[in-house]
């Protein structure tokens, strides 16, 4: 019997098996299919002639050694001629240390497995309490005292999160204005009664879409941003450096973001509106036949003061959640890429979470009250 | 035909080399040969291009002239080369964070070969336990891993694939003398026993004199190349001043390359 990579001759109390061609680590699949055709059943002693073979590298002598070990575990004799010793003897180092367990253990048992998950959950929570805290003592000592080079960051965040958040701020805003605009007019049109879209648009645009829209927008914008470029420079080292300057990156990373956005999300959110509205405006125009001054007119009587309130006053607390979430999850990141990512992640999905818990708790106040 | 013969034995040829940044040309008409079974030692002060020539040669950078062929190859910017027969050590490692070094060992493995995943997963262990790493460290990320350890299973990913060729980016910076010194005895054994040729660069005195066959120093835009000891006698200002230290001086008296 003959292969590509073997020969085969039986004696009576003999094996013997040639080995010819090419041994290497292109080979193996072949090399392993071969030898597993080999019938290698019987008692007799195995020899391996090796006079035939090519070339052999580490890979190839590994296959041949993994087979050879299990012929001696069967308690048979197995020999070697004519073999370039070096591979071989390279392995045997190799192998023959007594510390290997099972490839099994190394991938971990399920049981270690669960304990491992069980205990990381309890630390995250704990970690999470601290860092909340952590965040929480930098804002306040950021408000009790201000620095010069904080100042100087927050103008260029508030750069960042306002003045390039503006354009597709009041395009979404817009959109969703024409939209609703248009969700109203087709059902209330039915009644005759399309001059209610006006009242529809500009209440739900000022008291909740506005306001949650465009914070909803900024979470994805700034809060991805805060959460990796925090993340970034933790992972360049970039905190610890400021931090054996005497700054502490709590402050000068987290305050920055936390003003700037305070300060951003409630202009931007006055932008919104203002986009909504002119987007049903425009809607009302096109489709019913309503004119601008009659939508103004009608939207003025419509929205009260306390509607402008409840809307405006939900701001700045988005925007604390947002900042705070988002800068917490970057100084959360340690030590890998992979922790990068998931860690943004994380902070804009909290993030958008929080705002529309946040939301809902504020309607339930709002309805209790009479606002 | 003689000349052809000793071509063959021309690992890495590099000929014309120009790189050239803005106006500071880093290599000027750079030419370097490294041959086969040989360590070759890549030295030069900062900013002589050292690791702009390493990526040039491994196809990362593009120069702005020269031919660069590499096990026969001709290196083009961002195109398939030979690698399923270099291994690459990075200086900070650069393992994959999200994967355990074992995966990180596979992955070449499997990109590579059509062997099964149990083969697959014994041959990334053979070489990690090649390098001198326990076992354990298999199914570690490499964020829980030292400094050692990292370069260690970097090693063992740049040799996945029985390389012909082992480039190295400063080896054994960042690591305490005990372990560098270690570490120079690895890529010594490694050599030895592979059959591997490999390129290093490196500032460490030990390694030139410990390891290297021959160096190549950056100077004036070129490369000079040598045997160490030959080296160090050359008038170079750089190189008198690289030589002339006494960490140089010990280094050379303490070590003989041909006698270990």
């Amino acid at each position: 019997m003959a292969t590509d990579y073997l020969t085969i001759a039986r004696d009576a109390d003999e094996l013997a098996v040639g080995l010819r061609g090419d041994w290497l680590f292109d080979n193996v699949p072949s090399l392993e299919a071969n030898l597993e055709d080999v019938d290698f059943s019987g008692n007799e002693s195995v020899i391996f002639h090796c006079g035939g073979l090519q070339n052999i590298d580490i890979a190839g002598a590994w296959v041949l050694f993994h087979k050879s070990q299990e012929i001696k575990h069967q308690g048979r004799e197995i020999g070697f001629r004519g073999f370039k010793e070096a591979h071989f003897k390279f392995l045997e180092n190799i192998t023959s240390l007594e510390d290997a367990p099972p490839l099994n253990d190394i991938r971990g048992r399920a049981s270690g497995r669960l304990q491992s998950m069980v205990e990381s959950v309890g630390e995250s929570t704990l970690a999470g309490v601290a860092d909340v805290g952590r965040i929480a003592s930098a804002i306040f000592s950021g408000i009790t005292q201000p620095s010069r080079i904080i100042w100087r960051e927050t103008l260029s965040q508030f750069e960042q999160v306002a003045f390039r958040a503006t354009p597709i701020v009041l395009l979404v805003c817009t959109l969703m204005g024409l939209v609703l605009a248009y969700q109203g007019a087709t059902q209330l049109q039915k009644f005759g009664a399309s001059i209610f879209v006006v009242d529809l648009v500009s209440i739900s645009i000022v008291r909740e879409m506005g306001v949650l829209l465009t914070a909803i927008i900024v979470a994805g914008r700034s809060g991805s941003a805060f959460a990796a470029s925090i993340g970034v420079m933790n992972l360049n080292e970039e905190t610890d450096a400021l931090r054996v300057m005497g700054l502490n990156p709590d402050h000068v990373l987290v305050i920055p973001r936390v003003a700037a956005l305070t300060v951003a999300l409630p202009m931007l959110t006055v932008l919104g509106i203002m986009a909504g509205l002119a987007g049903g405006t425009l809607l009302c125009q096109l489709v019913l036949d309503i004119s601008p001054s009659q939508f103004v007119q009608r939207a003025a009587s419509a929205v009260d003061s306390a509607d402008v309130f409840a809307g405006l006053i939900k701001a700045p607390v988005f925007a604390l959640l947002i900042a705070a979430v988002s800068t917490l999850r970057g100084l959360q990141v340690q030590s890998s890429a992979a922790e990068l990512g998931r860690l943004t992640t994380v902070a804009v999905v909290q993030s958008i979470t929080l705002i529309i818990l946040a939301d809902g708790i504020f309607t339930v106040i709002f309805v209790r009250y009479g606002i | 035909m003689a000349s052809e013969a000793a071509n063959d034995d021309h690992i890495i040829e590099v000929r014309g080399l120009i790189n050239q940044f803005g106006t500071n040309r880093v290599h000027d008409e750079l030419d370097l040969t490294v041959n086969h079974g040989e360590v070759m030692g890549l030295i030069g002060g900062s900013g002589t291009g050292k690791s702009v020539l390493f990526r040039s040669i491994l196809g990362l950078h593009q120069p702005n002239a020269g031919r660069i062929t590499v096990l026969g190859r001709e290196i083009q910017f961002r195109r398939p080369g030979p690698e399923k027969d270099w291994g690459v050590l990075f200086q900070s490692g650069a393992l994959l964070s999200g994967l355990t070094v074992q995966q990180n060992v596979e992955l070449p493995i499997a990109l590579h070969s059509r062997m099964s995943p149990a083969s697959r997963a014994e041959l990334a262990v053979l070489k990690i336990r090649m390098t001198g790493l326990p076992v354990q460290a298999a199914g570690k990320y490499p964020s829980e891993l030292s400094g050692g350890m990292v370069k260690r299973a970097a090693l063992a990913r740049a040799l996945a694939l029985e390389p012909k060729l082992l480039f190295l980016d400063e080896p054994t910076s960042g690591l305490d003398p005990v372990a560098a010194t270690e570490f120079d005895q690895l890529i010594d054994y490694l050599k030895r026993s592979l059959d591997l040729t490999v390129v290093m660069i490196t500032h460490d005195l030990d390694s030139v004199f410990g390891i290297c066959d021959r160096i190549a120093v950056l100077v004036d835009r070129k490369t000079v190349t040598g045997p160490p000891t030959e080296i160090a006698q050359i008038d170079h200002p750089w190189i008198q001043r690289y030589f002339g230290d006494p960490r140089a001086q010990r280094a050379m008296t303490a070590s003989d390359p041909h006698d270990r």
